[in-house]
């Protein structure tokens, strides 16, 4: 069941090469999550603002990543925790 | 004339391919995606579930009768959307003639591209490689001299299936096709040539031209043609696609309303809606069309108000839906309700001069430009301030990835 978390979080991020933008971890409730596969992405524009979501497991739970440019934010939009 | 090469790309079970992808547990499970709606049905599902007999537009209760391990997912359109957008960006790589004709199916022409990339198969089969690559999705891919029988040809082989029909096969291919299958057919059209005895395409196409014409009319012909596999159409790309003709918006409601109040809420959200799409695009419509339909799901009311003058502003646009809706006796609740602006006139804007006119039109510029910046909505009508989820949330089946067409859906 998708939970929606919406809280601000840590990412450590491989840039390049090229335009491209790769998460491999990020930090959430003290832990530091490895990310084992970035399942999806897709952008999503909202009004100006260009936002790149990616859909990542770490091997026991799904989640959303949200990355806002302008604002040079990532933020864990949502939790999916019955994954395998 | 020059023999065409059409290649028509549909995309396999694509929300729930998208879905699966996104998410590796459901990889191999029965899955359907449904609406955020509290009443919602069976937007589509994997192949895993049609095995089950799940189908599009079944109810949830049915669905999970035929399938009970069924893994519901909740659609994100923004996904769809996106992705859509991406494989049209493929398919531009190998020719400019590329004709989206739903979010998930596309026409492509490929006859000027043969010399570059060797043959239409190949074309197929570099695009099926990176759609694959990219996405991790499927297409089903069909190659023929025209758009009817490359649709045609990609519906034969599914999943994944790639499917030729060569000029000197087509007549073969056709003596057997039932005429269901032909896009443009549907299913009252095939109950009334039933009736002539006319089942297969073969059938069809040898039928009597002049009795076609007395039974179907005009569109006699155009039948008598596809039962031959002629189709003349060509690929018509975004950016030469004709004017739009209206620009609409409509939503099926969580529940079915009959409080005045309520129903004003709803169309004051799809007039700002249709204006905003209308100014962002440079349009002004004369004629706004109300569309109601009641809770018995047969009744459908479609008024119309002709004004002497085009109008583009949401709050004009909802006054006369309301005028309209004012005028109807309704005798049942309301399921769904739709705002369209038609009669449209492209680019053409007469400065206002007169009264409070200038501060209006100022008046929406400034929300426009603060919307255009922060998301639709971010600056509103003060009575949509308490309803949640504003905007459109159904990818209509005119939703195009670029133009006038594309509706940012949430």
């Amino acid at each position: 069941m998708l939970q929606r978390i919406g809280e601000a979080v840590r990412v450590g991020v491989i840039h390049g090469p090229g335009p491209s933008i790769h998460p491999v971890w990020f930090d959430w409730q003290r832990k530091q999550i490895r990310i084992a596969e970035v399942t999806y992405h897709w952008r999503n524009r909202v009004g100006e603002a260009l936002l790149l979501h990616y859909t990542v497991t770490d091997g026991t739970a799904l989640y959303e990543l949200v990355y806002h440019p302008l604002r040079l934010l990532w933020v864990l939009e949502h939790l999916d925790a019955d994954t395998p | 004339m020059i023999q065409r090469t059409i290649l028509h790309a549909d995309m396999n079970a694509f929300f729930a391919a998208v879905e699966q992808q996104n998410n590796p547990a459901l990889r191999g499970q029965p899955v359907a995606v449904i609406g955020s709606a509290a009443r919602t049905v069976i937007t589509t599902c994997s192949y895993e579930a049609r095995a089950f007999g799940v189908r599009t537009g079944m109810a949830v209760w049915q669905a999970r009768q035929a399938c009970p391990r069924l893994q519901l997912v909740v659609g994100d359109n923004r996904k769809y959307t996106w992705t859509s957008r991406q494989i049209v960006e493929l398919m531009r790589q190998f020719t400019p003639l590329v004709e989206v004709f739903s979010i998930d199916e596309a026409f492509l022409d490929v006859t000027g591209s043969l010399a570059l990339f060797g043959s239409a198969e190949r074309i197929a089969y570099l695009l099926k490689a990176q759609i694959r690559h990219h996405f991790g999705l499927t297409c089903s891919v069909g190659i023929a001299p025209n758009k009817l029988l490359a649709k045609l040809a990609s519906e034969m082989h599914k999943p994944d299936g790639l499917t030729v029909i060569p000029p000197d096969k087509i007549a073969a291919v056709l003596e057997g096709t039932p005429i269901k299958d032909l896009c443009g057919i549907g299913a009252k059209t095939a109950r009334r040539l039933n009736l002539y005895g006319i089942e297969t395409c073969g059938q069809l196409g040898r039928f009597p031209l002049e009795i076609l014409r007395q039974r179907f009319g005009i569109v006699g012909e155009h039948l008598s043609r596809m039962g031959r596999g002629i189709d003349d159409t060509p690929v018509v790309p975004s950016a030469g696609a004709p004017e739009v003709k209206s620009v609409g918006h409509s939503t099926t409601l969580p529940r079915d309303i009959s409080a005045r109040p309520e129903m004003l809420k709803i169309l004051l959200q799809l007039a700002e809606m249709v204006g905003r799409r209308a100014r962002r695009h440079g349009v002004m419509g004369r004629t706004v069309t109300l569309s109601v339909r009641l809770a018995d799901f047969d009744t459908w009311l479609d008024r119309q108000a002709t004004l002497a003058a085009p109008i583009d502003q949401s709050q004009e646009i909802y006054r006369q839906a309301v005028a309209i809706l004012d005028s109807l006796t309704l005798e049942q609740p309301v399921r769904l309700l739709g705002v369209r602006l038609s009669n449209l006139s492209h680019g053409s804007r007469q400065l206002p001069l007169f009264g409070d006119a200038p501060r209006k039109t100022q008046l929406v510029q400034a929300m426009d430009a603060v919307n255009n910046r922060h998301g639709d909505f971010t600056v509103t009508y003060a009575s949509l301030i308490d309803v949640p989820k504003k905007g459109s949330h159904v990818i209509s089946p005119a939703w195009r990835p670029d133009g006038i067409r594309q509706v940012d859906v949430g």
